[in-house]
């Protein structure tokens, strides 16, 4: 114990020793006057703040009916494109906050359910009616439509191509924005029209065995080439040529190929018994006596058994629009890599024919800002260059062309339509006049086209006995 | 040994109709005292049956002396549709069409008759061959359609075939030639429907007692007279079964020509029957008063046919 004591002892005189000899702690210096200094403080604050929404620069339609309910109907659309319509929508309740757009979209049955919900006084605000099929002059001659031109600012009426806006008038005034476009294409099957390939050691094509022999480059640019080509395919590979008529609307298609007058000018008597009638006719009849087209197709009702016949590999070229190689490609990839593409060709008339789908409004629709809106805003530049993104369709207004995606050079064989689409869809116009009775005197027409084609009897005679008829049922 | 009474006999509508009257000749006896009950119980159905059939039938026959596009509200325009109709060619081959389209009852009749007595034996495996006769009854026309469609097209498996033995020298466009089209979609609902109608036929020979072939075996008669003289006569309440409904059926045929040809129905409508007919004008043409006119003459047919035949039922039944 007492060593332990000591022991302290020691440590506690060192420690005092130590701490006498160390450096004297550091005094603050009194002040002579008061001095500034400069702090920075930072502060974090979480504020809530609630935006003020701007000018919207998409939504260029006045007068918007708050807190609308409107319905919107499409041909044809879902699943595939579900995701960019849904889309779309969202962009456009952005634009127009509180309208509120219920989708629905309708198929094969397209044109029967809308009959009924308009016999029902039901029908959708917006509708997606086809301009190819003249479905809005059917239903703006029954004034089911809102007409566009006393609705619509000219300043979005310059949005569209004037052709476009105008391909379809009742009346002279327009009910549809024009919305996605075809560039009408003949797709080759280069195993049957060129043949396949032979190359040498080196990779290079040295000639075609098996197919026709033809040049991709010598398709015919007008219709009139195509009964000559049609001979020499059928002599050369027992091919048959899959051309189908318009059968829905073969005054049209007389109108376009024929560059025939099918109805006076005061709409009193039809026409379409003139010589160009008579010999747009005897072109077809001259092919079907030749056998040198599938009789089956020809005046097939729906456009996919042609396409159909074409995806089977079995025949030559079949026009249509890029946007339906798709189907080759998933249905027929073995065909896919035998594609070739080139423009199709035109009628007599130099026009290549009438625009694809138009968005129309409901004429007795409760917001027709809204649904004009809507409308206006599916067919907007943006809206559709976002889409020709997704399918090869082409926009109505000539500024959606200069996104750079319309000017890049193709990839795909989709795309080969690209680089010529604007000058192609501005040249699109409606060239047929409004028909009374259309659907009747189509029927009309059809039924003599058959006769000629398929009876033996003599093109005028047919066409002649066809506008007797229709002629009856003139008001 | 007298046949077993069968089914059809127990419904003779001429006994419904002596029972309906005995009833009513009984009323003044019964209370007469009103009771809203019994409409109660019948109002649901009633209900369905005014809105779903009754309905329906009077707004035809308005519609058949109107103008009515479906979309703007009918016009009345009298007698006009029914005057179009008589001038219509299409509308007479339609109606040429639909009455060759009868010839299907005879054929399988006849065709069904001979299977039931082919399927009616004791063979290890016969409920197999019965099934797969039955096979197109249960497969939808639409699947049947189409695949005889592919059948038939220039490239299908029928071309290939004749094409192999060297009977024809290039591809027959089959639904491209008019001469074929009524043949062909007469072929096909014969083809399915001799499942259903063997059935019949096979439930009405199993009816047929045995004991009669054995006592025809004694007499010395051979197998085709034990059917002609046994089989047949015990077949007749189903023979006309079979007549009434295969006829209506081929009167009303339209989902066999709509697959086969589509909405044209065939090259210069040569497989245009009278319902088919009926369609184009309401739902392609958007003639609904011509469309319903269509259908007043249709129900003038048709109702002619169910009085013959059942009044052939009748007479059968009351004759055994």
């Amino acid at each position: 114990m007492k060593k332990l004591m000591y022991v302290l002892s020691v440590l506690i005189i060192a420690s005092m020793i130590l701490t006498a000899c160390g450096t004297p702690p550091a005094t603050v210096a009194p002040t002579a006057a008061p001095q500034v200094i400069e702090k920075t403080v930072v502060q974090t604050q979480i504020v809530e703040v609630t935006p003020m929404p701007g000018p919207n620069p998409e939504a260029i339609i006045e007068g918007v009916e708050s807190n609308a309910e409107i319905t919107f109907w499409t041909f044809w659309l879902s699943p595939t494109f579900d995701d960019y319509i849904q889309s779309t929508i969202a962009r456009f309740n952005e634009a127009y906050p509180g309208v509120k757009v219920n989708w629905e979209d309708h198929q094969a049955t397209f044109q029967d359910d809308l009959r009924n919900a308009f016999a029902a006084g039901n029908a959708p605000d917006v509708i997606n009616l086809s301009v190819g099929e003249g479905w809005v002059s059917e239903y703006a001659t029954e004034g089911l439509l809102l007409d566009l031109d006393d609705n619509v600012p000219q300043e979005v009426k310059d949005i569209y191509f004037p052709g476009l806006w105008q391909e379809q008038l009742v009346d002279g005034k327009n009910y549809q924005f024009p919305w996605y476009n075809f560039v009408a294409v003949e797709l080759i099957n280069t195993q049957i029209y060129q043949g396949v390939p032979q190359v040498d050691a080196e990779g290079t094509i040295t000639g075609y065995t098996g197919g026709a022999g033809l040049k991709i480059e010598d398709f015919p640019k007008t219709i009139d080439g195509l009964p000559a080509l049609c001979k020499t395919i059928k002599e050369k590979t027992g091919k048959l040529c899959d051309i189908r008529l318009t059968v829905n609307d073969v005054l049209a298609q007389m109108t376009y190929e024929g560059d025939v007058k099918v109805i006076s000018d005061d709409g009193t008597e039809f026409t379409f018994d003139s010589p160009e009638a008579v010999a747009w006719l005897q072109m077809y009849v001259d092919m079907v006596k030749d056998g040198t087209v599938d009789k089956t197709i020809i005046v097939a009702e729906q456009d996919r058994d042609a396409l159909n016949l074409f995806i089977s590999g079995q025949a030559p070229f079949y026009q249509t629009g890029p946007n339906l190689i798709r189907l080759v490609r998933e249905q027929n990839p073995g065909l896919y890599g035998y594609l070739a593409v080139v423009p199709a060709p035109v009628g007599k008339s130099g026009v290549a024919g009438k625009g694809g789908m138009g968005i129309s409004v409901n004429e007795s629709t409760q917001y027709p800002n809204a649904s004009i809106a809507l409308a206006q805003f599916f067919t907007s530049p943006k809206s559709m260059t976002e889409f020709a993104k997704l399918v090869p369709v082409y926009p109505s207004s000539p500024s959606a062309y200069d996104d750079p995606f319309f000017s890049a050079e193709p990839v795909a064989i989709e795309d080969s339509a690209k680089p010529a689409a604007k000058e192609f869809i501005s040249k699109l116009a409606d060239i047929v006049p409004t028909i009374p009775n259309k659907a009747d005197v189509n029927q009309i027409v059809l039924d003599a086209v058959q006769q000629a084609l398929f009876n033996g009897v003599d093109p005028q005679q047919a066409l002649s006995d066809a506008v007797a008829e229709a002629n009856a049922l003139l008001p | 040994m007298k046949q077993q009474p069968i089914m059809i006999k127990k419904f003779s509508l001429t006994r419904l109709h002596v029972g309906l009257r005995a009833i009513l000749k009984q009323q003044p006896t019964l209370t007469k005292k009103f009771s809203f009950t019994p409409y109660l119980f019948l109002a649901p159905a009633l209900l369905v049956i005014a809105v779903f059939i009754f309905y329906p039938i009077v707004a035809v026959v308005y519609y058949s002396f109107t103008d009515y596009n479906i979309v703007t509200p009918p016009v009345w325009v009298g007698l006009r549709n029914y005057q179009q109709l008589l001038q219509d060619d299409v509308f007479w081959q339609a109606l040429k069409n639909s009455f060759i389209y009868l010839l299907v009852t005879p054929i399988l009749i006849f065709l069904c008759i001979i299977l039931a007595i082919i399927v009616n034996r004791k063979l290890p495996g016969i409920n197999a061959f019965r099934a797969l006769y039955y096979i197109p009854v249960i497969s939808g026309s639409v699947a049947v359609g189409i695949s005889w469609r592919l059948m038939l097209d220039t490239n299908g498996l029928l071309n290939s075939l004749l094409l192999s033995l060297d009977l024809i020298k290039e591809p027959i466009q089959w639904l491209a030639e008019p001469r074929f089209s009524l043949p062909i979609a007469m072929l096909l609902t014969t083809w399915m429907g001799l499942g259903y109608y063997m059935m019949v036929f096979l439930a009405g020979l199993q009816n047929i007692s045995e004991e009669l072939y054995d006592a025809a075996m004694i007499d010395g008669c051979n197998a085709w007279q034990k059917h002609w003289h046994i089989s047949l006569p015990g077949l007749r309440p189903q023979i006309t079964f079979v007549a009434v409904i295969s006829s209506l059926a081929a009167l009303e045929v339209f989902n066999e020509i709509f697959i086969l040809f589509g909405p044209g129905g065939g090259l210069l409508n040569s497989a245009v029957t009278m319902v088919f007919y009926l369609w184009r004008q309401a739902f392609r043409l958007q003639n609904a008063g011509m469309a319903s006119a269509i259908a007043m003459v249709l129900l003038v047919i048709t109702l002619a046919f169910s009085i013959i035949n059942i009044r052939a039922l009748e007479r059968g039944t009351e004759e055994e």
